[in-house]
């Protein structure tokens, strides 16, 4: 199979599962979901040369650093692009949850929110994404020792934070 | 107790079972940009010029006007915006829709597939200047479904691309409706929208659909009724447009920007779009009225 072939397989197999992990971390605004699972595959079919044979996990690299790119600006001018486009775009385009839509198992990503970006990164590969610690480790670009002490630190911090919340609301649902 | 993860586990707002984003073969727009990739397609900067507008993602180019002078060279300066003619009486929208009905009678000339466009936008580079020469592109589609893409740059034919045949039924490859309601639902899925279109997106997706298609009279007349029950487009009167053609303009005022489209006073037809600064942005390196990009299509 050539390299063109090896791509599109990679895009049909994974293109909902990267959209996935965009969703989970834009809290599902569809629009920018999708221009932004664009440009992961854009990178990656730039960089088609070095797809692994397992892609997935190096796919959700990507998309962590579009999403990172796609809030942070990639310089001056896109940044204005990117605000011009907000403010025709944020008026009743993004439909929000009123204080009764509450939705089972808010309050777990309530207690998540509470923790520090790497914490939930590394909890949300590893409960929604559902990785193992060495998939964990190339997503985080790190070693594999490193992504299972970050895991072992953020569940720890994550019990903390649902303990204190399940006290305030008087017992565990 | 119930282990942390497992709790965090059974909150994913986003399952591969689930309504939104779940398993499955790709949806059209996921199909098309796969070909578009796969043919090497000018994709990025489609997207980038699309959200860069929040709408009119049109690029015009009139290197006559860009490139002055006797001696030829290229004058690499930014493009004045068009200026709306004084005294000029403005033709509402709906007048230009019932001329183009009138105009559609014959249903000549008719719809063609490919496009002559030609466009300039600010580059958007952070370590190249920011002005680029306008391009000139020819798309023709032949017999056998084959298509030739030809750019052509300052005077010079840049690229000439022949792509082998290819067919798509989704917009905006596929083939236009000419009645209002299938072609307001065929700019919708241009945009990628699952709700009507904003102005702004609707110019977007014209300026698209314009960079595939040719109209014919039936289309045109489709499409400016359409503008015409657009929200926020107010007439301001006549035009000379960036190929020196006779145009009435309309403008749509975002935070901002303001878009500008221009329409041939004849048919009814769309002739270009272009838009433009409206307040300085130091930190950006742009001032009121500097153009953001424009876009001339003949046919």
């Amino acid at each position: 199979m050539s390299n063109d072939e090896i791509f599109a397989a990679a895009y049909r197999e994974h293109y909902w599962a990267v959209s996935r992990y965009v969703a989970r971390r834009l809290d599902g605004r569809s629009g920018e979901v999708e221009e932004v699972v664009a440009e992961v595959f854009t990178v990656a079919w730039r960089r088609r040369a070095d797809l692994p044979p397992v892609p997935l996990p190096w796919l959700y690299g990507v998309a962590r650093n579009c999403l990172a790119n796609a809030v942070r600006g990639y310089g001056r001018r896109r940044r204005l692009v990117h605000r011009l486009g907000n403010d025709e775009s944020a008026h009743g385009r993004q439909v929000a949850a009123g204080p009764d839509a509450e939705a089972p198992g808010s309050w777990v990503h309530e207690a998540l929110s509470r923790l520090s970006s790497a914490d939930q990164e590394v909890l949300r590969l590893t409960a929604w994404e559902e990785l193992g610690v060495e998939e964990v480790a190339v997503v985080l670009g790190c070693g594999v020792r490193a992504a299972a002490m970050r895991l072992h630190r953020a569940r720890r911090r994550l019990r903390a934070e649902i303990d204190r919340l399940s006290v305030v609301a008087g017992g565990m649902p | 107790m119930t282990d942390e993860l497992e709790l965090l586990h059974s909150a994913n707002p986003f399952t591969a079972d689930g309504p939104f984003y779940g398993d499955g073969p790709l949806d059209h727009h996921a199909e098309r940009r796969l070909n578009r990739l796969l043919h090497e397609r000018r994709s990025g900067r489609r997207r980038l010029l699309w959200s860069l507008v929040a709408g009119a993602a049109v690029v015009a180019t009139v290197f006559t006007l860009l490139l002055g002078g006797p001696s030829g060279t290229p004058a690499v300066a930014a493009p004045r915006p068009l200026v709306v003619q004084a005294n000029s009486t403005p033709v509402s929208l709906k007048q230009l829709a019932a001329l183009a009905a009138a105009v559609a009678a014959d249903g000549t000339p008719v719809l063609r597939k490919g496009t002559h466009v030609q466009s300039w936008s600010l580059g958007m580079s952070d370590d190249k200047p920011p002005v680029t020469i306008p391009e000139e592109r020819i798309v023709r589609w032949n017999a056998d479904d084959s298509h030739t893409e030809r750019v052509v740059e300052d005077g010079h034919v840049l690229k000439e691309t022949t792509y082998p045949p290819s067919w798509s039924d989704v917009p905006p490859e596929a083939r236009p409706p000419h009645d209002v309601a299938g072609l307001r639902a065929y700019l919708q899925e241009t945009a990628y929208s699952k709700t009507p279109l904003t102005t702004p997106e609707l110019l977007a997706a014209v300026g698209e659909l314009l960079d595939h298609w040719t109209l014919g009279a039936r289309e045109s007349a489709a499409l400016a009724r359409l503008l015409a029950g657009a929200d926020g487009l107010r007439p301001v009167g006549e035009v000379t447009d960036r190929l020196g053609r006779r145009g009435e303009a309309y403008v749509y005022r975002q935070s901002g920007s303001r878009l500008m489209l221009i329409m041939d006073p004849a048919t009814g037809a769309v002739l270009g779009m272009e838009s433009t600064f409206t307040k300085d942005q130091p930190e950006y390196g742009v001032e009121a009225g500097d153009v953001m990009d424009y876009s001339a299509w003949t046919r």
